[in-house]
């Protein structure tokens, strides 16, 4: 079975039609990451026996004819999603051994309906990184160059998912943590708006920005994720009631008349050109299909890095602080309570998460906050009348997810500003609590996928899909040969 | 050196009395094993989130009411960062630009006349767990009951000037909490809790003088004592030409002393921001409207009432309002028995007698409010007799059994039997010959001998009226 | 920055930096907060009450206890006594 083009929908049909049963499925993608993943390196937990009795259970209501849209399909969820039973380390040694005694508001709405987990995927440490790299563990590599990192933080989601290692995944993004990674895998992913799906259990980093989503093959498989996780959740206060039907019910609907906004900012020389060219070629496939191009600005962006990162730092700050070593994570030694908490996370962090816990501190501290957190938050309101502003005369907005392709491991090592910079692109969306996409574009000439984002109104993720759904009809994917 | 002038600032912290906790479900009731009123969001764990309690914020709206304060229509709640193993998320959930409550005011009486105090602001935060040090462990073990117990944090302005008028304020802040039912202001299991601030300088200096900040007082009483005693040391570093240091100070109630608990110099920098997970709320003109109309009956308006309507003297009035427990407790009797004096005398009387000496107590009532309205009406409509309140009310406290079962097993009903009275009457001026000559021969008082002879020996089953009558018939000869 | 506002910041982050890694930090944080600073050029205030992320009194949790969870499956992350969390001794 050819898993690196199988989607969640052509599965559907399937297990309806007893083409296959679950647990064959679930044995056949088992098999695959033995065979594969010491390659990649996507996945910090296999769980291979739940997987098998959740298959199992899920072929009984298949049988029964109350298969719902994700019963039995294969799912990878990013390691920082908290699962009643199963370790969430977060890639961090903080949380190397943690069990969490309870599942996240998504893994109770995918258990709902029957779904079956394979593991746990690896991510950069707390979500915190665009390479995977900052990973205490596993350290994912880009299926289509295992030279090259994976994106991140989302990386071992979107490299499992391009390496045919699970049908669809969930990660999350804060910065661009699903489509960065999912541009750099050559995969789906989509970056739901804030408050369509409840982030309760899902381990935060900065919880005005982060939102779970789905990276899949292709927008249609991310929208069948998405109906089944999103909604308003009694448990998160930030999760908007705003119904919805299908987030897949406008595909196949023409795209006559759509206005795709091309901010100008997105195309600067800070962005390679083999990049650009991919999108403003994706760009002219929808004038063909009858969009059409609106120019326009988001002049605020060339502050958006560091609001972004002052907001995220610190907001991490304090939702870090809780690692103490006293009720679950790696607890240190010392006498005292001060020495003991120091020593747990003093050893329990990376580097990369130290660098923004101290930055955030900055931020807030006294006599800074003024200058610095205050003035993020001052800049998120200016970024979200830009983009108010765009989407007056336009649908939707495309740009570029990442300003180059994949780069080599260890190329942006100890130097965490090349590391934030890269962000440029992404970051803005998650300020202004709007949705995107990213899709697979185009390909370098060393073969290495370029991803274009769709940036949508709040709560209009219907069509974002339809948008993406509209190119990848006219696009043939070159999946990676591992 | 002129006299020095102490100016006094306080913090009140009261837990409100909502069923769940504030940012979760969990039971907001004082207590429990340990960690048996906890879940993943009051424990801190990863990916939790809180969700705020409708009914917090409206105890909190009503508690600013009840101290004349502007609410914000715009409310918000911030992170207070420190870590400390009794704050499970490291942050503790609070208010900062923008608390519930602004700018109100509280009246109280001192000796020197009525006083205006200033509140500054109240907001609502969560409250933090219990540390319990093991000495033959070495340990420190942390209980998270009361993690996330809705709290309202009172901030005056630096109105005070002694600590009389300081205690007159406590009394006052727990009698608008307790009558607006947002809190039972136990400062001994510390659902009111009170810090102070406080500063010596000369009376009309431009400046305060530096202050420390007072805690761990767990009574009225024990804010008292650390607040003259802290004008005793700060007066004695001052006239000794010395510098009073800004630090936290805490009270010892055995020495009735003070001590550094912690100086400036590890004044804590919290980094307040925005809880992000915490959408601001707004309140609509109607919805403070409905909250503010919803305030029941205040201490004062009671008491207004009382000696308006019922013609309660002053002090009855204010003995009664004092406690709630008990003045609701009168209240219920009245709705039984619609007599306000007579159920005003039994409190009073016989009622906080027994509560005075300990034999009983609000928590744990073995009495109703119907039981206590039975027992007067039935003493006021000659039922029984007046003179066995005390035996009565007494064996209902010890056992719990109705003043009518009490009444029956005793014997203690009035007998419309004039025969009865007639025989005992008789036999008693048969059997006090001396008595009855010094009465006839007009010795007045010797009748008192007699209504005390006839009372023990009828037990209460005569009126005083009834034996009082067939005495003098009787007497005459 | 400097050694001694890393200090103030390992302080309120609770963390430790050996000697060497000290150098290290400072480097990298000083280029961090190069790239933050940035943001003093953009001229404008900030107002809370404009954000309109508010939701409705009436919209908040109704007031309802629910049964808590099982201390031991609260505290499997961590060896307990007698259902506390265990902390070095705290110097009152």
């Amino acid at each position: 079975m050819d898993l690196k083009n199988t989607t969640v929908a052509s599965l559907r049909k399937m297990l309806d039609s007893k083409e296959i049963g679950a647990a064959e499925l679930a044995k056949e993608f088992i098999g695959e990451i033995k065979d594969k993943d010491s390659k990649v390196l996507s996945y910090i937990t296999v769980t291979e026996e739940n997987a098998l009795s959740a298959a199992e259970k899920a072929q009984a209501v298949i049988d029964g004819g109350k298969a719902t849209a994700l019963t039995g399909i294969p799912l990878a969820i990013k390691d920082n999603i908290c699962t009643d039973g199963v370790k969430t380390t977060c890639s961090s040694k903080m949380l190397e051994d943690f069990v969490p005694p309870y599942n996240a508001t998504v893994i109770e709405k995918l258990n709902a309906e029957n779904y079956v987990m394979l593991g746990k995927t690896s991510m950069d440490e707390f979500a915190m990184g665009g390479s995977n790299q900052t990973s205490a563990f596993a350290k994912t590599k880009n299926p289509y160059n295992t030279e090259c990192v994976p994106g991140g933080s989302s990386g071992g989601s979107a490299a499992a998912v391009s390496a045919g290692l699970c049908a669809a995944a969930l990660g999350s993004d804060t910065g661009g943590s699903i489509r960065q990674p999912a541009s750099f895998c050559g995969v789906t992913g989509l970056k739901p708006t804030y408050g369509r799906v409840s982030r309760y259990g899902l381990v935060a980093f900065a919880s005005s920005l982060d939102q779970i989503g789905p990276i899949a093959r292709t927008a249609e498989d991310c929208g069948i994720i998405l109906n089944a996780v999103a909604g308003v959740d009694a448990h998160d206060a930030t999760s908007k009631n705003v119904p919805f039907t299908d987030f897949n019910g406008k595909i196949g609907e023409s795209l006559k008349g759509m206005k795709i906004a091309l901010p100008k900012e997105f195309y600067s020389d800070a962005v390679d050109e083999e990049v650009k060219n991919a999108v403003m070629a994706a760009a002219k496939e929808y004038e063909k299909m009858g969009a059409e191009l609106v120019d326009c600005s988001i002049s605020s962006l060339k502050y958006a890095v560091p609001a972004y990162y002052l907001i995220a730092s610190a907001e991490a700050a304090s939702n870090l602080s809780r690692y103490d070593g006293i009720k679950y994570g790696l607890r240190g030694e010392g006498r005292s309570f001060e020495e003991m908490i120091r020593d747990s996370r003093s050893r329990g962090f990376g580097e990369e998460v130290k660098r923004r816990i101290l930055l955030g501190n900055y931020a807030l501290s006294s006599g800074y906050y003024d200058a610095y957190y205050r003035k993020a938050l001052a800049l998120k309101q200016e970024i979200i009348k830009e983009y108010n502003d765009v989407f007056e005369k336009a649908d939707v907005i495309l740009t570029p997810t990442a300003p180059s392709v994949a780069y080599k491991i260890g190329a942006q090592d100890n130097d965490p500003v090349k590391m934030y910079t890269a962000d440029i692109c992404t970051v803005t969306v998650n300020i202004a609590s709007l949705p995107a996409i990213n899709t697979t574009c185009g390909y370098d000439k060393n073969g290495m996928p370029i991803g274009m984002s769709i940036v949508g109104k709040r709560f209009d993720e219907a069509t974002l899909i339809q948008t993406a759904d509209a190119f990848e009809k006219t696009f043939s994917p070159v999946r990676c040969t591992l | 050196m002129a006299r020095l002038y102490p100016t006094i600032g306080l913090e009140i912290h009261a837990e409100l009395l909502t069923k769940s906790k504030v940012f979760c479900t969990c039971s907001a009731e004082f207590g429990g094993d340990p960690n048996s009123r906890c879940c993943p969001v009051c424990s801190g764990l990863p990916g939790t989130l809180p969700i705020l309690n409708h009914t917090a914020v409206e105890y909190i709206v009503k508690a600013g009411y009840t101290m004349n304060c502007e609410i914000s229509r715009f409310t918000k709640w911030d992170r207070k960062n420190y870590f400390y193993p009794d704050l499970p998320k490291a942050y503790q959930i609070s208010q900062m630009p923008r608390p519930v409550c602004l700018n109100g005011h509280v009246d109280i009486k001192t000796s020197e006349g009525d006083k205006r105090i200033r509140i500054n602001r109240i907001h609502l935060e969560e409250d933090a767990g219990k540390l319990v040090h093991d000495d033959y462990s070495k340990a420190t073990l942390a209980d998270y009951n009361r993690c996330g117990i809705p709290l309202i944090e009172i901030v005056t302005e630096p109105d005070f000037h002694s600590a009389e008028e300081v205690m007159a304020f406590i009394e006052k802040i727990r009698l608008l909490l307790k009558y607006a039912e947002v809190c039972d202001c136990k400062m001994e299991q510390g659902s009111l809790r009170c810090d102070v601030n406080i500063s010596l300088a000369e009376k009309d200096a431009e400046k305060l003088g530096t202050r420390a900040e007072i805690k761990n007082l767990n009574s009225v009483k024990a804010v008292g004592r650390a607040i003259e005693y802290e004008i005793y040391r700060q007066t004695e570093i001052l006239e000794a030409g010395g510098e009073v240091v800004q630090e936290t100070r805490r009270f010892s109630d055995s020495t009735g002393e003070t001590s550094t608990l912690r100086s400036k110099e590890d004044a804590h920098d919290y980094r307040y921001f925005p809880d992000p997970d915490i959408p601001p709320i707004i309140f609509t003109e109607e919805e403070l409207e409905a909250i503010r109309e919803s305030l029941p009956e205040m201490a004062e308006d009671r008491k207004n009432r009382y000696m308006n309507d019922y013609g309660f003297k002053e002090i009855d009035a204010d003995t009664l309002i004092a406690d709630k427990d008990i003045c609701d407790f009168f209240e219920n009797a009245l709705k039984v028995y619609n007599n306000p004096k007579t159920v005003l005398n039994f409190m009073l009387g016989e009622f906080m007698r027994r509560i005075n000496l300990g034999e009983m107590s609000m928590d744990n009532l073995e009495v109703t409010p119907e039981q206590v309205a039975n027992l007067v009406k039935y003493g006021d409509t000659d039922k029984i007799n007046k003179n066995n309140y005390k035996n009565i009310f007494k064996e209902m406290l010890e056992t719990g059994k109705t003043p009518e079962a009490i009444c029956d097993e005793n014997d203690y009903w009035v007998k419309e039997d004039n025969d009865l009275l007639e025989k005992v009457i008789g036999e008693i001026i048969a059997n006090n010959p001396g008595p009855v000559e010094q009465y006839r021969a007009g010795e007045q008082k010797v009748f008192g001998f007699f209504m005390g002879q006839a009372n023990k020996a009828l037990k209460g089953q005569a009126t005083p009226n009834a034996i009082r009558e067939m005495l003098e018939k009787k007497l005459k000869g | 920055m400097d050694i001694k506002t890393l200090d103030h910041l390992c302080g309120l982050s609770k963390l430790n930096y050996t000697e060497e890694e000290q150098e290290k930090v400072i480097a990298q944080m000083s280029d961090i907060i190069n790239l933050m600073d940035t943001i003093k050029d953009f001229d404008i205030s900030y107002d809370d009450t404009k954000d309109k992320n508010e939701i409705a009194y009436d919209d908040l949790r109704k007031d309802e206890a629910m049964p808590s969870f099982a201390a031991e499956k609260l505290q499997q992350n961590t060896n307990p006594r007698d259902n506390c969390y265990v902390v070095p001794k705290m110097m009152e």
